[in-house]
């Protein structure tokens, strides 16, 4: 069963310590929305994302995913901001009350580019990163272990409440539940399953604890890992140097005004 | 090493006990079978025994749960847990749901105790091969069958090496080869001076691993003693608890007037063959 | 069992009128092969033929494609080669519900079966959806959670039930379809002395009326005390299949399947008796003709 995007690929990218990726995509999420430039964030998109994609071998599963993700959203920033963008002076066509500006163009173009950018961004980190190994790295560093678990249980858990949703369906169509293939009347068939669906999970929740604390979930010892992060001194340096870029990213244009 | 005395319980808001005038002593380093019918109140029992009734569940408690020494009702769950492991029934709901593999799932409380990495790392591999399931170990634990996720969650218990491990029917999910497995396990345990409590209905298996066997019924344990006494006491069908066919074979065979009544109930594989065999030679 | 538990389990689904007359159907399974999308061939060419009213057991480890083969029955799944026939019906060209009116299938772990929000609700949801009256669904549930002794918490929710009771929940839910093949997945798990009995009489009052049973279970006593068919499963096929006293005494089969006989018939053997008791009154008169013999 696959509870999460992760991709598991053997490559440099996979192998960095979770917590540099995560600072490395904060920074980019703090520049972009810090430099509004848009040729900032297709630097960023040319010169970071798509290499460490390539690297990661992870580049087609990033093009569809992001597609799915930002098609609906370009469509419509493109439409709404170019076509009815109030400051609009320099017209390119016109239909009625709607007029597609160069104003309106360029600015879909400075968000755009910026969505595009944090998406890719994103999805990349999801796919190259494994929550579990994301969770062991920030409890390393002193996350509460508890936050780790939710965190971490939800994500696995998800999948196995969408396995039970499809078990009892299927029991309930071995005792004549016709099921018609369109979707909407697959959801009103799944209606009435749903309440004890949910109270079938509160009553494992309650049963799971039980078990949890039997383990010693409640324990307040410092906790070990059987599996290490991965770690280097490159890496401690480069989260410290990209940490001054995020910071120089908002400090700059703010003190010399320069944008 | 365990020991309740006159212990009655009732859950929060119930009206009625759950248990009643309940004492129980069992050995260091034994193993004691507790057998009733469903609903006798078997598994509150094993949650006193492991103490999360009532530092977990609440409720009212009366009467002296002492487990190696320790009044498990003052001190903490954590305490309570560091000294008795639980197995509890449904395997699936032992999964902890933040692990990937098997691996790392029979590694989270030994994680959670801050055990050091080596030395875990040694334990897993230990009780994986203790348990075989070494192929299992790479594997998701929810892409498992329920037989084989019931000896993960046996695995992730026994690797904690508590003094005491209490069991709720851990081998209800395996095949008569995993379940034997899972009784040598834990005869092997007791050797190394593990106690063990394990609720089950698996009558001749009790009757081969166990040191003494416990009968719940009507709130209470009615009946304790060595596993051959109690299974072949007249009473247990009353209590709605089975035996082995060796003793319902003796008692039909006594009623026809084929076996004295002075010739013991055969309770095993060997008594069933020394008495109907004897029997034979007499004639 | 009386006539009237055994007719309330009993009837096959018809929306008209009373309860209609019993039909047994044949269950056909031909040369079926089944691999999962993972590519694991669970099931490697099976043949079976089942009668109407036969009492079959199906026994081996786990992973031996038991569960596997029965799902087939029901359209759970579909063979990747080969046929199954229930009655005229060939499995592929129905959909699982249209199967449901033939094969009543409990599923081992009750809760993926159990949805509704009293005992009563559960057991009257399979017997509704075939179109029956509601006077009749209400007739059947009735029956049927008396059959496994839950009429004193019918109108509990099923979690408040423990699992044995709950297990018994899902299998009056079934009984109750009338359908007249009935596969049970190890029904006895978790089951006190009296709780297995009560299933035993359930299995008994079932093809007593006419109606086949396919259980799939490790409790080779119940196997052999209420069974009238064993098949040995391996590695996906089929090693023996027949009468349990004929099946008992394969060991290399049973070796290869890691199935033990049950206690009476081991005890019978080692004694040296060539007599294969399945049960104590059995055993007892084995040992009964011997006395007298020697």
């Amino acid at each position: 069963m696959t509870s999460t995007l992760y991709l598991d690929r053997r490559s440099p990218v996979h192998r960095l310590n979770p917590v540099t990726k995560l600072v490395a995509m904060l920074t980019i999420v703090v520049i972009v929305f810090a430099v509004p430039l848009w040729w900032v964030a297709g630097l960023i998109v040319v010169g970071v994302v798509v290499p460490a994609a390539v690297v990661a071998h992870c580049g087609g599963r990033l093009l569809s995913l992001s597609l799915k993700l930002l098609l609906p959203i370009i469509v419509v920033l493109v439409l709404v901001q170019g076509l009815t963008f109030p400051g609009g002076k320099t017209v390119l066509a016109e239909w009625g009350v709607l007029a597609l500006t160069t104003e309106g163009l360029l600015f879909a173009l400075g968000i755009g580019s910026r969505i595009v950018c944090l998406v890719l961004t994103s999805v990349l980190f999801v796919l190259t990163t494994h929550p579990g190994d994301l969770m062991g790295a920030l409890t390393e560093r002193g996350m509460s272990p508890k936050f780790s678990y939710i965190i971490s249980s939800t994500l696995q858990l998800i999948p196995a409440f969408r396995d039970r949703a499809d078990g009892i369906l299927l029991a309930q169509q071995a005792r004549g539940l016709a099921v018609k293939g369109s979707p909407l009347a697959r959801v009103k068939v799944m209606m009435p399953l749903l309440g004890p669906l949910v109270l079938g999970m509160f009553t494992d929740v309650e049963e799971r604890s039980t078990a949890m604390e039997a383990r010693g979930f409640g324990s307040a010892a410092r906790r070990t890992a059987l599996i290490p992060v991965p770690d280097s001194t490159a890496q401690r340096v480069s989260r410290w140097l990209m940490l001054v870029l995020a910071v120089a990213a908002i400090v700059v244009p703010i003190v010399f005004g320069v944008l | 090493m365990i020991s309740l005395t006159d212990v009655s319980y009732a859950y929060p808001d119930a009206e009625a006990l759950t248990l009643e005038h309940v004492d129980l002593e069992v050995e260091r380093g034994s193993i004691a079978g507790i057998v009733g019918a469903s609903g006798a109140g078997k598994t509150t029992l094993a949650k006193i025994i492991a103490g999360f009734i009532p530092h977990a569940d609440g409720g009212e408690l009366s009467g002296t749960v002492r487990v190696d020494g320790r009044d498990l009702s003052t001190g903490s769950l954590v305490d309570a847990v560091s000294v008795v492991g639980l197995v509890i029934q449904n395997p699936f709901n032992q999964i902890s749901g933040a692990k990937y593999t098997v691996r790392e799932e029979i590694a989270f409380g030994l994680e959670n105790f801050g055990t050091p990495r080596d030395e875990m790392q040694r334990r897993v591999d230990e009780v994986a091969a203790l348990l075989r399931i070494e192929h299992l170990l790479d594997r998701s634990p929810y892409a498992l069958s329920g037989g084989q996720q019931q000896l993960v969650a046996i695995a992730s218990m026994i690797v904690l090496r508590t003094p005491v491990i209490v069991m709720d029917e851990p081998t209800a999910q395996l095949d008569p080869a995993g379940t034997r497995m899972v009784f040598d396990v834990l005869s092997a345990l007791r050797e190394t001076g593990i106690t063990i409590v394990i609720f089950e209905h698996k009558l001749e298996l009790l009757q081969q691993h166990a040191d003494r066997l416990h009968v719940v019924a009507d709130r209470s344990i009615v009946l304790s003693g060595a596993p051959d006494d109690v299974l072949a006491d007249d009473r247990l069908a009353q209590w709605a608890v089975g035996t082995t066919r060796y003793v319902t074979a003796g008692r039909l065979a006594r009623e026809r007037g084929l076996l004295p009544p002075e010739v013991p109930l055969p309770v095993s594989f060997e008594q069933a063959e020394r008495v109907f065999d004897r029997e034979r030679s007499v004639r | 069992m009386s006539r009237a538990d055994a007719e309330g389990v009993a009837p096959v689904a018809n929306t008209a009128g009373a309860d209609p007359v019993i039909v047994g159907m044949e269950v056909l399974i031909e040369d079926v092969r089944f691999s999962y999308p993972s590519g694991v061939e669970a099931v490697k060419g099976v043949s079976l033929s089942i009668r109407p009213g036969e009492r079959v057991a199906i026994v081996g480890q786990n992973g031996a494609g038991k569960t596997t083969l029965v799902r087939q029955l029901n359209g759970i799944f579909r063979p990747t080669s080969g046929r199954v026939q229930v009655g005229d019906w060939i499995t592929s060209e129905h959909t699982i519900a249209e199967l449901a009116t033939r094969v009543g299938y409990v599923f081992q772990n009750p809760d993926e079966q159990l949805f509704a929000r009293t005992v009563r609700a559960d057991v009257e949801f399979g017997p509704r959806n075939l179109g029956l009256d509601s006077a009749q669904v209400a007739r059947r549930a009735e029956t049927a959670i008396e059959a496994v002794g839950l009429s004193g918490v019918a109108d509990l929710h099923p979690h408040h039930l423990s699992l044995s009771e709950r297990k018994r929940v899902a299998l009056a839910g079934v009984v109750a379809m009338g359908t007249p093949v009935v596969v049970l997945d190890e029904p006895t798990t978790g089951q006190d002395a009296a709780g297995v009995d009560m299933i035993a009489q359930v299995v008994a009052a079932l093809t007593d009326a006419g109606r086949t049973v396919i259980a799939i279970t490790h409790d080779m006593e119940f196997c052999a005390e209420h069974f009238d068919r064993v098949i040995v499963m391996a590695g996906g096929q089929v090693l023996v299949d027949g009468h349990p006293r004929d099946v008992f005494v394969r060991d290399a089969e049973l070796d290869a399947a890691a199935v033990e006989p049950p206690q009476l018939t081991r005890l019978a053997r080692a004694l040296g008796w060539d007599d294969q008791p399945l049960s104590a009154e059995e055993f007892v008169g084995a040992f009964a003709r011997r006395g007298a013999h020697s």
